[in-house]
């Protein structure tokens, strides 16, 4: 793409963003996700392949609605109440409008369906920038209209944790499998967002670059689903090593980072008195880690059979830069050790 | 619930309906959002006649903008899609199933 329109495009992304973040008119949040939708819909269909542009009209039609329905919860509130302003306590109705509209936007189940469909259209990485920089606004949003309607925010991310793990088990698509790992980990932020915003912060904070590192070692190994995985122990050994810790951590178990935020989680949740929500969450992590491990057993716990050509090749330096895949990669897995402080700077 | 309010309420509830149970055309699909962007409008210009307030008469404006932009986009995509998909028929979206 021609690097002027690609960069109008990547700040216009980053000014949506920012202006929903900044805002404190539901008007402003409105205008700051409309930015960032109309701004990544041409990178999306940048390729103009049939199964690009499908997923840019799928998404286009979802995240249009949905902020359609954003805007008509918000005058329902001001029509009620008066007030404009975020800070400010919903009415219940719309409250409840709002929170379906933002799940919507953000792919909680049960409005996930768009969001396998979309990710499987794209190439990995836009589909990196809808999994992570997207759903930067509408979280924020959510926990800015917290607390509201605590059956209906305990259903979705139930929901979401059940969904995506069965969801993710009959999938060797790589997209869908990160999708459908989108969908359990948004549903595991909900589920504390009502307690403790603080927590579900952490918990993006942390998932952000796990699957940053995922979709990198994906686009390192140029490969889609998880047969082309297999013949990645030959071409970058190290990485091989490396990515079932990755996706271990995306799985949540200890030592590794992503046991952090399900940890805290899980705590809050003992501590709300919900402990049956609590197991089925962590029950329903169970699921997801059975297709991360999948993963990783075709990736680097077997060395699949193959020509004795393809499994000596030489290993030239690329020019990549391999720099953030590093960085992120080291957070997402040894950041455990770190959590008393990442708690207290996070105020906890 | 005044009789302004429920009017615009049912008009954009009645465009989501069809936005969501649209069966055959895309254009179909992108005129019902149309029919939703056009009801928060009429709320959105009533609000300063409902709060005998100047002040807020830039909402619907700001937001008309964005909403024409949006259907630009969206027409743009029924473009591309009747070019890559043949049709312009919600069915032949059915490329990413697998």
């Amino acid at each position: 793409m021609n690097p002027f329109i690609l960069s109008i495009l990547l700040l216009s992304l980053g000014l949506g963003t920012t202006l929903t973040f900044a805002s404190s008119h539901w008007l402003l949040a409105w205008m700051g996700l409309e930015i960032s939708t109309l701004a990544i819909i041409p990178l999306m269909s940048q390729h103009h392949h049939p199964r690009a542009v499908e997923a840019t009209t799928k998404y286009f039609i979802t995240q249009a609605a949905a902020a359609a329905l954003i805007l008509f919860a918000s005058t329902t509130n001001a029509w009620i109440t008066g007030q404009w302003d975020i800070n400010f306590d919903l009415h219940f109705f719309p409250a409840s409008m709002l929170t379906m509209a933002l799940a919507l936007k953000m792919g909680l189940a049960p409005v996930h369906f768009w969001l396998p469909e979309v990710l499987q259209g794209l190439d990995l990485t836009t589909g990196l920038i809808l999994s992570t920089w997207q759903k930067l606004a509408p979280f924020i949003l959510m926990c800015q209209i917290m607390p509201v309607n605590s059956s209906l925010i305990t259903f979705l991310g139930v929901t979401s944790t059940l969904v995506g793990g069965w969801g993710g088990l009959n999938q060797t698509q790589l997209r869908k499998i990160l999708a459908y790992s989108s969908i359990a980990h948004l549903g595991w932020m909900i589920l504390v967002m009502q307690f403790n915003q603080q927590l579900a912060l952490l918990a993006l904070i942390i998932y952000i670059p796990m699957t940053f590192s995922t979709f990198m070692i994906f686009k390192t190994n140029s490969s889609t689903t998880v047969n082309t995985l297999a013949a990645s122990w030959a071409k970058t050994p190290a990485l091989t090593a490396i990515t079932p810790m990755i996706l271990l951590s995306l799985g949540g178990l200890p030592p590794l980072s992503g046991f952090m935020p399900k940890w805290m989680i899980l705590q809050e949740l003992t501590k709300q008195d919900i402990p049956l929500t609590a197991s089925i969450a962590a029950l329903s992590a169970l699921l997801s880690l059975y297709f991360y491990l999948r993963v990783s057993y075709a990736m680097t716990l077997t060395i699949s059979p193959n020509n004795l050509n393809a499994t000596t090749p030489w290993r030239l330096q690329t020019t990549a830069s391999t720099l953030p895949l590093a960085i992120s990669a080291t957070i997402s897995a040894m950041l455990l050790p770190l959590a008393p402080a990442t708690l207290a700077l996070l105020s906890l | 619930m005044t009789p302004t309010h429920f009017t615009i309420s049912s008009a954009f509830l009645l465009g989501m309906m069809g936005l969501a149970f649209h069966r055959t055309h895309l254009l179909s699909a992108l005129l019902c959002l149309e029919a939703m962007m056009l009801a928060l409008f009429i709320a959105l210009s009533l609000w300063s006649l409902q709060l005998d307030a100047t002040g807020c008469s830039t909402a619907p404006m700001l937001m008309l903008a964005f909403s024409a932009c949006e259907a630009s986009a969206g027409l743009a995509l029924l473009v591309a899609t009747a070019r890559t998909h043949g049709t312009g028929h919600m069915q032949a979206l059915n490329l990413l199933q697998c």
